[in-house]
């Protein structure tokens, strides 16, 4: 037979490049770049060069699964279907509507997301359904909506290639969205202007003008001084804030608190540097800032966000081209899980539950009687595992690597009555489940990611799912029909109809439509072109609000015996719990093995050499990796990659949240080190 | 100066009152006629130079090899503009003592430092199809690392290609980050072409000098020794 090349989407990072599969025999033989993707115009990463390399692998899930004892056995899908419907239904009569919870998936369609937090939502009454843009951006949709009313990136990825001023702060793009990065290239090799705020040296680093290797955790401060600065000079754009935006007083009596002297302390930047920063960004016609993890993962993550929207608003810097706030999205669809309502406050479109008008129209709109009280999140999910949860739907994520104190985790997954893993391998996660329903991936499926630039791109399926394993657009549908739901859509397309005509952003784009080159929401009506940049007239709340970034130090400093503070992150060649790339052998060849980076003195102290084992310990537990010895971290400070299975940086990460939005501490806490013999000696 | 007919050329100021004439573009050297002056004057003759960065380097060299007594030359530093740092391909178009203008940023004529290590130039290439890969040995580029060294991979990438690459470009444009991958291939093709007459994917009974035309036709006043002929014939 002939090889067919289909056209889709890469389903790992938030840049949403275009791939086109090579199928052979039924077979994702390989990938190449999509030259006419309009994010990604003919190139990859290395891990979207080899995203076909896991999709057949042997031990993908070909058959429902039942827990007997200590192993699984296969079963029917009709077995499947009705046991967990059974089972979710009694624990729901027996226990309330909100011992029912379900963790929907950012590497999911946004059609299946819609339908997960539908199914949860209509079948039971309860609000209970999130995922892991709590891990990651939450941060940014709690405070960004304070700030500007929209809680997505500003403007377009190839708006960075006209910026004369880019800040990095927090965001390793490099490793983490690197096809993103061409677009700051292009606007460097014009001149303008990149900094990068971050403690490690990083591979963007490398390219900026300056590195701010700010004290670990004192984003607020660095920023405060920057505008206290701005101010004082009188660089603010005094026009703008007096049509735009609201509440500047309280910002300006908030800096008085933060002069440079102190500002430099607290941070350990010099104060010509913050002077150089800052001016730079002001003056420049156009300026962009960057962010990402290192901003979000905070226990006052809600509050860095907002000191970037405040710092963006004080300089005009947003609501323009080239310009603007890039919070750049981790998963493929982590935009549009957070978009199609997988939260435990919002319905798709960002509405609330909690807004009588709002739940009145999904009330009518999905004929079921709906809850008026805001769910919980993937951390209170997990943590009441076992006890106000006693049912737990999980569609594709591995909390077990991903979320903070996994040995935690693990525990509260254990006293569950009932666990349903839908994935497309056996993960970490699935291990504990009662009930294991065989997903597909990216390549055998079709429907709409959304960007991080708020790009709905379609999927076309190239192949079909292994052995019994399938969609899971068909297997939430059957879910839904056994819980009594009429769900009876024929396509994701058709599905599709059904959210745009419920959320006015998403009115005018339909599959037909997004077949080129996608379409950015908002999109209203059908002869709309889509939105570059938001905020362009007025914010999305109206007047932009200054709000006050209350400073939070991090939550667990080093002392005597944990003396180095822990930093966690991606690398270039894995994506986040490795399930994917670990199983590709491209990738895995590149880093096969768990590692931290060491500052050479550090090592030197302990005695550790390159490629040594040693063991990292935090209060919450302790792993065993190789040591890289590397500058890159600054002495008393490590970086743990948290992809590994088998030396989980999560063990050791501070569960600590942020309390407005349930973000963990994930970049900031106390670990101790010493060398492994024993573990050196194998 | 400018002068009184409008011309630009480099002059020795005696007087502030003359300074209004001052200019300091076009791009002119003065570390070498710093030296001169200074040399046809006698020991106690005082002069002072304005540098960009790159002039700023070339006293330090010429003090460093005896050509010019530091003690007797003043250097007042100003910085070069974009334009001028992308028409030099200038990693440092400022002076260590800057004194005058604003720094720009340096250029990095080969961009390797931003290399995401995605092996696109690779598999985009209509002609790499070696197994096992020599990017994928151990022995000479380091796994797990970005950006790629320059050394180790994008040269030997380079030159595993030069008898070969037929000028397609796909490297270039499958790069993600804009490393001009085809001056190396270019040059490279050039340098056949000058010495073999040989351009890759045009002819196709000839095969590649690298491999065997080395021994037939090499080049003008060059030696060629027994072990080169790998076919086991004497030339």
């Amino acid at each position: 037979m002939n090889p067919e090349f289909i056209r889709t989407i890469c389903p790992y990072c938030g840049t949403g490049c275009g791939i086109v599969l090579k199928v052979q025999d039924g077979r994702a033989a390989a990938s190449y770049p999509d030259r006419e993707n309009p994010v990604s115009r003919g190139s990859l990463c290395v891990k979207g060069w080899f995203s076909h390399e896991f999709v057949h692998h042997p031990e993908r899930l070909t058959a429902p699964l039942l827990r007997k004892g200590d192993a699984f056995v296969e079963i029917s899908w009709e077995e499947a279907i009705d046991l967990a419907a059974r089972k979710l239904r009694e624990t729901a009569s027996t226990y309330g509507p909100d011992s029912v919870g379900g963790l929907s998936s950012a590497k999911c369609t946004n059609e299946e997301n819609y339908l997960f937090q539908k199914l949860i939502r209509a079948a039971f009454r309860t609000n209970n359904v999130d995922h892991c843009a709590r891990l990651c951006h939450a941060a940014t949709t709690v405070g960004m909506l304070q700030t500007l009313g929209s809680g997505a990136m500003t403007n377009s990825i190839s708006d960075l290639a006209g910026a004369d001023c880019i800040l990095f702060i927090g965001s390793n793009a490099a490793e983490s969205h690197p096809v993103l990065m061409g677009e700051v290239y292009k606007a460097l090799d014009r001149g303008a202007k990149m900094f990068v705020i971050d403690p490690r040296e990083t591979p963007v680093a490398r390219n900026a003008r300056k590195l701010l290797r700010l004290n670990p955790g004192t984003d607020i401060p660095l920023l405060a001084g920057m505008m206290r600065h701005i101010v004082d000079s009188g660089l603010h754009a005094k026009d703008f804030i007096e049509k735009r935006t609201e509440n500047v007083e309280a910002l300006r009596t908030f800096l008085q608190a933060w002069p440079l002297d102190k500002v430099a302390s607290e941070t350990g930047i010099d104060e010509a540097t913050i002077r150089e920063v800052a001016e730079t960004y002001a003056k420049a016609e156009n300026a962009a800032i960057v962010y990402c993890m290192g901003i979000t993962q905070h226990a006052c993550g809600v509050a860095n966000v907002i000191a970037i929207c405040d710092l963006a608003m004080l300089c005009g810097q947003v609501g323009k081209p080239f310009s603007g706030i890039y919070p750049l999205r981790g998963q493929n669809n982590v935009q549009g899980a957070c978009d199609m309502g997988a939260l435990p406050n919002l319905y798709p479109g960002y509405q609330a539950v909690a807004d009588a008008a709002i739940r009145e129209k999904f009330q009518k709109a999905w004929k079921a009687d709906l809850s008026d009280k805001p769910g919980k999140t993937v951390t209170e999910l997990i943590n009441a595992s076992g006890k106000d949860i006693r049912a737990l739907y999980i569609m594709a994520e591995n909390p077990c690597i991903s979320d903070p104190d996994v040995n935690h985790v693990m525990e509260a997954l254990q006293r569950l009555d009932f666990l349903i893993v839908q994935d497309i391998f056996l993960t970490e996660t699935a291990k504990f489940a009662h009930l294991v329903l065989p997903g597909a991936c990216f390549a055998e499926k079709t429907g709409t990611y959304t960007n991080t630039e708020r790009r709905f791109q379609l999927l076309h399926k190239a192949v079909d799912p292994p052995g019994k394993a399938m969609g899971d657009f068909e297997i939430l549908c059957l879910m839904g029909k056994a819980l009594g739901l009429p769900f009876d859509y024929a396509s994701p397309a058709e599905l599709m109809a059904e959210y745009a005509g419920l959320v006015p952003a998403y009115a005018g784009i339909s599959f037909d439509r997004l077949e080129r080159a996608g379409l950015q929401w908002p999109c209203p009506d059908e002869k709309h072109p889509g939105t570059r940049f938001l905020h362009g007239t007025t914010f999305t709340r109206g007047l932009g609000r200054f709000v006050i970034p209350d400073y939070t130090p991090p939550m667990e400093k080093p002392d005597a015996e944990y003396p180095y503070y822990l930093n966690t992150g991606r690398v270039f060649a894995h994506y986040h719990t490795g399930t994917m790339t670990r199983r590709s052998a491209f990738l895995n060849r590149e880093i096969e093995d768990p590692y931290v980076e060491i500052h050479p003195d550090d090592a030197s102290a302990l005695g550790v050499g390159p490629g040594d084992w040693i063991r990292v310990t935090s209060r919450r537990g302790s792993i065993v990796t190789t040591a890289r010895i590397s500058d890159r971290v600054v002495k008393g400070s490590i970086f743990a990659p948290f992809h590994f299975t088998e030396a989980r940086a999560n063990m050791l990460t501070n569960p600590v949240l942020d309390p407005a939005c349930k973000t963990p501490e994930y970049k900031v806490c106390a670990v101790k080190m010493e060398k492994d013999h024993e573990a050196q000696a194998r | 100066m400018l002068d009184q007919v409008k011309q630009i050329h480099p002059h020795v100021f005696t007087s502030p009152a003359e300074l209004d004439a001052l200019v300091l573009e076009p791009k002119w050297l003065f570390a070498k006629m710093a030296r001169s002056v200074l040399r046809a004057k006698p020991a106690e003759f005082r002069l002072a130079v304005a540098v960009r960065g790159c002039d700023e380097r070339a006293v330090v060299e010429l003090v460093k090899r005896s050509q010019i007594d530091r003690e007797r030359l003043l250097t007042i530093g100003y910085a070069c503009g974009a334009e001028q740092a992308k028409a030099c391909l200038c990693s440092r178009p400022y002076p260590e003592k800057l004194e005058a203008g604003e720094a720009v940023a340096g250029v990095d004529p080969f961009a390797d430092g931003r290399c995401i290590k995605c092996y696109g130039c690779r598999n985009s290439c209509p002609i790499c199809v070696c197994v096992p890969c020599k990017l994928e040995d151990d022995v000479w580029v380091e796994r797990g690392v970005i950006p790629a060294e320059m050394v180790s991979f994008h040269l030997i990438r380079a030159f595993h290609l030069s008898d070969t690459c037929v000028a397609c470009g796909a490297c270039q444009e499958a790069c993600p980050v804009g490393i001009p991958l085809m001056t190396l291939q270019l040059s490279m093709r050039a340098a056949l072409k000058k010495d073999y007459n040989y351009e890759a994917g045009l002819d196709a009974d000839r095969r590649s000098p690298v491999l065997f035309d080395f021994i037939k036709e090499p080049r003008p006043g060059q030696n060629v020794p027994d072990w080169v002929d790998s076919t086991g014939k004497k030339p």
